[in-house]
């Protein structure tokens, strides 16, 4: 597993709805430092998301030692990914699980999409994705 | 890349000798210079100078173990010393020889080209030079691998003499990877001293290639050997005492291809498609900027630690002073003066380590990291990268923090963290507000302080507070949490009562909220402070009547974390006459009651109470007014002032949008929360005057019709009235004819205001704007009074018509501002020809065959007839009435001249008087003769 890993959602109004620091050395106290990272790294983003028909986008940007890596959902939503580890093919599939588990979330009734994913199942999910594939 | 050596920077350019003729050496020199490619000039007057560029013999260096991998002077002296070719210029006289050869000599001289000579000459020195060395490479026979670096690295530069580019890089790289392989293998020097000086030829060699490359247009090349040097060195970071030299050289690396990349970015712009390997970004300065940024502070902070941990500071710089950088390249040692002369001598790491301490403190980190990052933002700003450009200037302003220039601090973190909270990224909004309430807490700035603490306090966070161990990369806000804005809104709310104070560090006193020095905020519609309190107002009716009492809801919405407790609420109107108070009941010894004035309304309140997330809703009767600023206030020394909202068309707030929390409305009523204005219409009073139109019957075209109009005051008086009259064609369309677009005659005009009759005073009553249109003024009347006229009016054409006529006049005054009441009628006329004439010729027998039977209309004239030539023919004029008035026909003429034959009627009812027919009776009757004869 990844020692940095910072997962956010972005929704297409760029607004964050998720978060999580999923590293194996879970520092809370520098997860704005990858937040800045990442939210920096929108403006690639915005770029490299009109110019590929793919929806992951590996490594974006590179900050040191710390890479972003983003999957863009066909609604624009905005995996976004900041890690250390070079494992292409586990981040693809965490990618994509945890889309799914975002579509179910979408296809709740109460949830109104681009607003904050609260639900603590989706967390301990994306955790546990996270512990599987990073 | 100004640190380098101006020999490094610039591609080496051939060096030639003159000797003798002096006068001569400027002429050739300013010549050579302005070849392509250019040549220097070493110039020598005279012979006896010439031993300064004579060769001291060497010893063969194979023999001894080096000392270094190449000197510090080798390249100047080729650039600046050693010339490829040296020429001698004698003047003729002194010239002896062969007469026959005389001849020959001067046809040579004629065809000598001085630069193309020079030029060859020169290249095969340096091509001779470059292979005498590249053969003492093939042989192997070469002791040590800094000889085999130093002379890769002399073939490469004998190459780039020659502008041989391809070898020149070649043979850098050659020397690069023999260089890599030393690292672990040399043991000439001491540990740290080797790997410096490893890396400082590194750089060198790297700078070189970089350069090669960029210039020949190969950037992806360029960026992929950066990125391969970057990886080879990266981990190199040495002994943990001077690992902040590693750090200040990994920084330079970063700096000197931004630099590079500049220099270039005019050329490559065009040529750069991302590759598969490399993403658009990877071109940019602007990361690599970022980048040696980056780095910088990294070696500040080992620097930091370093000095923290190293003895006394008088013992690093006492002993610092004798070192100095020696004749290699990389290398330091101690200069001892033995008299005139100074040798050197080698170090111990453990000085260098001093050395090497004593020369960083000199440097200024901060303003260096500052100004990289300026570039980098204003490289990322070019690019419209906006988000990027903003973590620069964060970086920025951390950078002015750090070094206590808290008000340029300030100034960045305000614009980052508009970015941030338009986008809403809460985390790190919290991060630059809690620098910026430090900043203005450290400037004194109360109001300031209490804007950010009152925002953060506001912010949806809602982690439940995590114990945080303070860490350095954190801001001076703790993590984002619940209990963290619990304790910031505790802070806040106890300095703007007054009960504590804000520390400053500007004057050692701490700065309160007193009476003295009041605090006012302002909340508008965009404010960011409407998460912190959000007033709206809504009237319950759209439409009051004066003096009708009316509904109104104040509703007010705060994420505080804490209840808020309201002392007092003033709410303001652009009718300051229906301002009114309300305050809280439960605090009745508030002193801030003592501000209203005597004769203002005021409402006691049970309670006025925030809590978070819950409207304050409040409604009250209010008379007859509009609504314009709410203001409420709050603490004796404290207000806030709000302006209101309609709940109809209220924004939400927007970064607790999209948060788990519960809707509500502002209003009890939803229907009033989504249609509630804060602003409602007035209506005028109800008119108590009479206004009257007297007709009788159709109107008739031609004739001038009277309309009386009157008007009675019977509830009111009539001050500054006016009238106005407006015609308007009651099946749309106007009053002229189509053709209205062209010049103004009456000739098109249907129907046509003339004027006013029956007035007391004639002069100027009436004010005609248009033919449609007509202002009156009414004198003034008292209750009970009555006034008159006529509006005279004449149709040109049958036309029915509306007659508008209102009547405008303030009740009370004839201030011109003064409130107006309307009175509006209106009216239907038809207007109807009244006569209608029409002619008929009586046949003529049929006498002769050769006469038309029938009179038939021509083909250019609509009403145009034959008749016969001398012969009687009967006219038959047709008038008949066709209203529903009887006419008196008094007289009827039919006129006859040379072209025309017209016709006028003037009738007579007794009443009323047609004194001219329209030109269209005019027409139907006017008839033209032609002659025709039989042929």
């Amino acid at each position: 597993m990844a020692s940095t890993a910072c997962f956010m959602i972005v929704s297409r109004n760029d607004i964050p709805i998720y978060e999580a620091e999923v590293g194996a050395a879970v520092k809370e106290e520098a997860a704005h430092q990858h937040q800045f990272i990442l939210h920096a790294a929108l403006d690639i983003v915005q770029d490299l998301a009109w110019t590929t028909s793919a929806m992951f986008l590996k490594a974006v940007d590179r900050f040191n030692d710390l890479v972003v890596s983003v999957y863009v959902t066909a609604g624009h939503t905005r995996l976004m990914l900041l890690h250390d580890s070079r494992n292409d093919d586990g981040i693809k599939s965490f990618f994509q699980e945890v889309h799914e588990l975002y579509i179910k979330i979408l296809l709740n009734p109460l949830y109104i999409p681009g607003s904050r994913i609260t639900s603590s199942c989706f967390d301990t999910k994306v955790r546990a994705l996270a512990r599987k594939y990073l | 890349m100004e640190e380098y050596p101006e020999e490094l920077r610039t591609p080496p350019v051939a060096l030639v000798a003159l000797v003798g003729c002096p006068e001569l050496h400027a002429v050739i020199s300013t010549h050579l210079h302005s070849e392509q490619p250019p040549i220097n000039t070493l110039a020598l007057p005279d012979f006896s100078k010439i031993s300064l560029i004579s060769k001291t013999p060497k010893q063969p260096p194979h023999s001894a173990q080096s000392l270094g991998i190449f000197k510090r002077d080798w390249l100047l002296k080729h650039r600046t010393r050693v010339p490829s070719v040296v020429a001698a210029l004698f003047t003729s006289d002194h010239v002896s020889g062969d007469p026959a050869q005389w001849l020959q000599l001067c046809t040579d001289l004629e065809n000598l080209k001085l630069g193309n000579i020079f030029a060859e000459l020169s290249n095969t020195y340096y091509r001779d030079e470059g292979r005498r060395i590249k053969t003492c490479l093939e042989r192997k026979s070469i002791s040590s691998v800094e000889l085999s670096i130093r002379y890769c690295f002399k073939v490469a530069v004998y190459a780039e003499f020659r502008r041989d580019w391809v070898e020149a890089l070649r043979f850098y790289e050659d020397a690069y990877y023999t260089l890599r392989e030393m690292i672990g293998t040399s043991t000439r020097l001491p540990a740290i001293q080797r790997l410096v000086e490893i890396k400082t030829v590194a750089e060198q060699l790297h700078f070189k290639i970089l350069t090669l490359l960029l210039h020949g247009g190969k950037v992806v090349e360029a960026i992929t050997w950066f990125h391969q040097h970057n990886t080879s060195y990266k981990g190199l970071v040495g002994a943990p005492e001077v690992n902040f030299l590693h750090w200040e050289w990994l920084s330079r690396q970063f700096l000197v291809l931004a630099e590079l990349l500049d220099m270039t970015s005019a050329t490559i712009q065009s040529t750069v498609i991302a590759t598969d390997k490399l993403s658009e970004w990877e071109f940019s300065s602007a990361y690599y900027y970022q980048l040696a940024a980056h780095y910088l502070k990294e070696k500040r902070s080992c620097f930091e630690l370093t000095l923290s941990m190293s003895e006394t500071a008088s013992d690093i710089d006492g002993n610092a002073e004798s070192v100095a950088p020696s004749v290699y390249v990389g290398q330091f040692a101690r200069l001892l003066e033995q008299g005139d002369t100074y040798t050197m001598q080698p170090i111990t790491d453990e000085e260098y380590v001093r050395y090497a301490l004593a020369e960083g403190k000199r440097f200024q980190d901060s303003f260096e990291i500052i100004a990289l990052l300026k570039k980098s933002f204003e490289s990322y700003t070019n690019f419209k990268a906006q988000r990027m450009a903003s973590y620069c200037e964060f970086k920025m302003a951390r950078e002015y923090f750090s070094v206590n220039e808290f008000g340029n601090a300030k100034l960045l973190f305000d614009s980052i963290a508009s970015l941030y909270r338009k986008e809403g990224w809460v985390t790190l909004l919290w991060e630059v507000l809690g620098y910026l309430r430090e900043c203005s807490r450290i400037l004194g700035s109360v109001k300031d302080f209490v804007e950010y603490s009152l925002e953060m306090a506001a912010l949806p966070v809602s982690i439940a507070g995590v114990q945080s161990l303070s860490s350095k990369e954190c801001g001076p806000a703790d993590p984002a949490s619940l209990s963290q804005r619990e304790i910031i809104h505790k802070e806040v709310f106890e300095l703007v009562r007054g009960e504590s104070g804000l520390a400053s560090n500007e004057e050692n006193n701490s700065v309160r909220v007193t009476g003295d020095q009041p605090l006012h905020l302002e909340i508008d519609l965009v404010s960011p402070l409407r998460v912190v309190l959000l007033a709206s107002v809504a009237f319950h009716e759209q439409i009051v009547k004066p003096g009708a009492p009316t509904l109104l809801t104040l509703s007010f919405l705060s994420q505080l974390p804490h209840t808020v407790e309201i002392d007092q609420l003033e709410i303001q109107f652009n009718q300051s006459v229906c301002n009114f108070t309300i305050v809280n009941g439960q605090r009745p010894q508030s002193a801030a009651i003592s501000n209203v004035q005597p004769g203002h309304r005021v409402e006691t309140a049970p309670a006025l109470m925030l809590s978070t997330n819950k409207w304050l809703r409040l409604t009250y009767d209010i008379k007859s007014d509009q609504s314009g600023k709410l203001e409420c206030v709050s603490g004796p020394h404290f207000t806030i002032c709000c302006r209101a909202e309609s709940p109809a068309s209220m924004n939400d707030l927007p970064l607790w949008k999209f948060e788990d929390r519960v809707e509500t409305f502002p209003t009890k009523d939803p229907g009033l929360s989504f249609s509630g204005q804060k602003a409602t219409q007035v209506e005028e009073p109800d008119p108590l005057v009479d206004l009257q139109l007297g007709v009788s019957g159709p109107a008739l075209v031609g004739e001038i019709f009277a309309i009386p109009i009157t008007i009675s005051a019977k509830g009111h008086a009539v001050h500054s009235g006016e009238l106005k009259i407006n015609l308007v064609d009651t099946r749309g369309g106007g009053l002229l004819s189509p053709r209205e677009v062209e010049p103004f005659s009456t000739d098109n005009l249907h129907v046509e205001l003339l004027g006013v009759s029956g007035l007391e005073s004639e002069d100027d009553n009436i004010r005609k704007i248009q033919h449609s249109f007509g202002l009156i003024s009414v004198p003034f009347l008292n209750e009970g009074d009555s006034w008159s006229c006529n509006l005279e009016i004449k149709w040109y054409r049958p036309k029915p018509v509306m007659l508008y006529v209102s009547l405008g006049y303030s009740p009370h005054s004839s201030e011109p501002n003064a409130q107006k009441v309307n009175v509006h009628k209106s009216l239907e006329i038809e207007g109807k020809t009244a006569v209608v004439f029409s002619h008929q010729y009586m046949l003529p027998f049929r006498r002769d065959p050769l006469l038309f039977s029938k009179i038939k209309p021509g083909p250019d004239s609509d009403q145009m007839a034959s008749l016969p030539l001398n012969e009687t023919s009967i006219l038959i004029v047709t008038a008949k009435n066709s209203t529903e008035v009887p006419l008196q026909l008094l007289s009827m003429f039919i006129e006859v001249d040379d072209d025309d034959i017209g016709s006028l009627a003037q009738c007579n009812t007794g009443l009323r008087t047609l004194q001219t027919l329209h030109s269209s009776c005019l027409e139907k009757s006017s008839r033209r003769f032609s002659l025709s004869f039989p042929r």
